[in-house]
């Protein structure tokens, strides 16, 4: 069970996490995957073990083009977690991928998590984070073989207007 | 549509609890077991009374079976259940099934929990210092740990999508203060201003304030559910359990945000059930307890069960509403923002004593259910001629429960 430090806090990957330790495996390799029903073929953004729409158990791990849009976010003024400090304030945003966006169902998409990092991998900064934005993966190479998938900003022209609170 | 031959069949007849403190200097077990001492002193029962037990618990409380000990009780059906917020109405539910089951006749319902001084709901401490693995992997390498930051997405996408400002947030907290300021069990008894909120130091941008979150605190609380028959014969008025539904999820569970509207909350699903289960409407309801983990909680809450049409639940926490003296008051006794943070029991217990007509608060005769309803600080927060109530609890965007009661 490969256990790393990041940030002062402590991962651990367990051999037997059929979830999350192939996507860490992928993220090494500088590749972001999703889930893909080996049944139906759609793609889930969380990477579960059974198929939300056919039940199905069969998967396999799917690259995905790592662009996508802010679809949410918060700026953690205050944190909880002392290793964090010295990043704060810092965002934290919900990226809704390019892939399978509004399928099958109007509301749904592939959603991930990350901090938004600017070109040096530091936080970006508050006033340049809004919903809509074009974003892209990153990946951040840790220690010992470990990478975090990131986004940053592409630059590109959103698609609708973006909203922030500091309008 | 659901139908229910159970409406008005249980009651609660007993509700204590510890005092709310930052720094209890004692066990869960000892906080426990005083909570539900005074629920059975309220009730008027004895130790072999008392043949049911249910808790919730975080990995933070302690089991029924050590309290067995410190009452003298030995039940014929217990339960410790994992489970935060949105777990009491839930466990109201399951006591009467188990009742009705035969498995007991009379079942107290308990939470203890150190939330301050030892296993904090914000991450610090134990939380934090665990190594991260399972689902943590996709949010705790990012720094986010805390409730507030996993709610705070559909928090933002709402003040997008509605336009929501902090200033409307801000009345939820001037009203659930003005409550507390007449409770004398409240931790947080001062009055607070919208400009208040606003100038506290913020936690998470741009959906909360300190001042909007809810305030970690050492407690035990306890109801105790049995059969109306029962009730008859006991010490205290029965409130009668008209309604419950809960725990009830959206779609996508933990990963609802995988879903859309990632706005919308899990009272959506419940709000139709549990009307229909108690058989009254909206108008009927004189009193609401809605679980104020943040102010944006209540207003999601308010939204999705109804009260106001979605998009609309900024004005109607502005419009006077929930404020004593309004139209339907919501957390009367200040709530988890100002009276402690109890993972939603003492909602609950509020209720329970609003429809006795004996809220403890300032009025010399609150016990014998004389108020003054002067709601200025410092006085009563007796909500007049109070005959229905609501509870809605919150576990996440995606969990909740709710159970309505009468006099």
């Amino acid at each position: 069970m490969p256990t790393y430090e990041y940030r002062g806090q402590l991962i651990s990957i367990s051999d037997a996490d059929s979830e999350y330790k192939g996507y860490f495996e992928a993220a090494s390799a500088h590749r972001l995957v999703v889930k893909k029903c080996s049944d139906c073929g759609l793609l889930r953004g969380e990477p579960g073990p059974g198929c939300p729409w056919c039940t199905s158990l069969a998967w396999e791990w799917q690259e995905v083009s790592g662009k996508g849009i802010i679809y949410s976010y918060q700026i953690v003024a205050h944190t909880v977690i002392p290793s964090f400090r010295d990043w704060a304030p810092f965002p934290i945003v919900l990226v809704e991928l390019d892939e399978q966006r509004g399928q099958p169902d109007p509301g749904d998409g592939l959603r991930i998590t990350a901090n938004l990092v600017d070109a040096d991998m530091e936080p970006e900064r508050e006033e340049n984070v809004a919903i809509g934005k074009r974003v892209e993966v990153v990946f951040f190479d840790g220690e010992d073989g470990f990478s975090l998938p990131q986004f940053r900003l592409t630059g590109e022209v959103p698609e609708n207007e973006v909203w922030t609170h500091q309008a | 549509m659901v139908a229910s031959n159970l409406r008005d069949k249980y009651c609660i007849v007993g509700v204590g609890e510890t005092e709310y403190s930052r720094g209890s200097g004692r066990t869960t077990r000892a906080l426990g077991a005083e909570a539900i001492r005074n629920a059975m002193n309220d009730a008027g029962l004895k130790p072999q009374d008392i043949d049911g037990m249910l808790s919730y618990h975080g990995g933070d409380s302690t089991p029924s079976t050590a309290i067995q000990y410190d009452l003298g009780l030995r039940p014929n059906f217990y339960m410790d259940c994992s489970g935060g917020g949105s777990s009491t109405e839930a466990l109201v539910g399951l006591a009467m099934g188990a009742i009705e089951a035969g498995m007991a006749d009379t079942v107290a319902i308990f939470r203890s929990m150190n939330g301050y001084s030892q296993i904090r709901i914000g991450g610090t401490g134990v939380r934090a210092a665990a190594p991260i693995s399972g689902p943590d992997l996709m949010k705790r390498p990012y720094g986010l740990i805390s409730a507030v930051q996993n709610f705070a997405f559909t928090f933002t996408r709402h003040m997008m999508e509605y336009g929501v400002t902090s200033e409307d947030l801000a009345h939820i907290k001037v009203a659930h203060s003005n409550h507390a300021s007449n409770n004398p069990k409240a931790l947080m008894k001062q009055r607070v201003s919208v400009e208040d909120v606003l100038n506290s130091r913020w936690i998470i941008r741009p959906c909360a304030h300190l001042l909007d979150c809810c305030l970690e605190t050492d407690n035990a609380t306890c109801v105790i559910v049995t059969s109306a028959e029962r009730a008859r014969d006991l010490k205290q008025k029965p409130v009668y359990i008209m309604g419950v539904q809960g725990r009830g999820t959206k779609p996508g569970g933990d990963f609802h945000y995988q879903h859309g509207p990632i706005t919308r909350v899990a009272g959506h699903y419940i709000a139709p059930r549990v009307f229909d289960l108690a058989g009254v409407t909206h108008d009927d309801v004189d009193v609401t307890g809605c679980y104020d983990a943040f102010t944006y909680t209540v207003l999601l809450q308010f939204e999705d069960y109804g009260w106001c049409e979605k998009g609309e639940g900024k004005d109607y926490v502005r419009s006077g509403t929930i404020n004593l003296g309004g139209r339907r008051p919501n957390n009367t006794s200040g709530g988890h923002l100002c009276e402690g943070y109890t993972h939603g029991m003492n909602m609950v217990i509020e209720n329970v004593r609003q429809l006795r007509g004996t809220v403890d608060d300032y009025c010399p005769l609150a016990a014998e259910g004389i108020h003054t309803h002067d709601y200025s600080e410092g006085h009563c927060r007796q909500v007049r001629d109070a005959e229905i109530s609501m509870n809605m609890g919150w576990g996440t965007p995606a969990v909740g429960s709710s159970l309505i009661m009468r006099r």
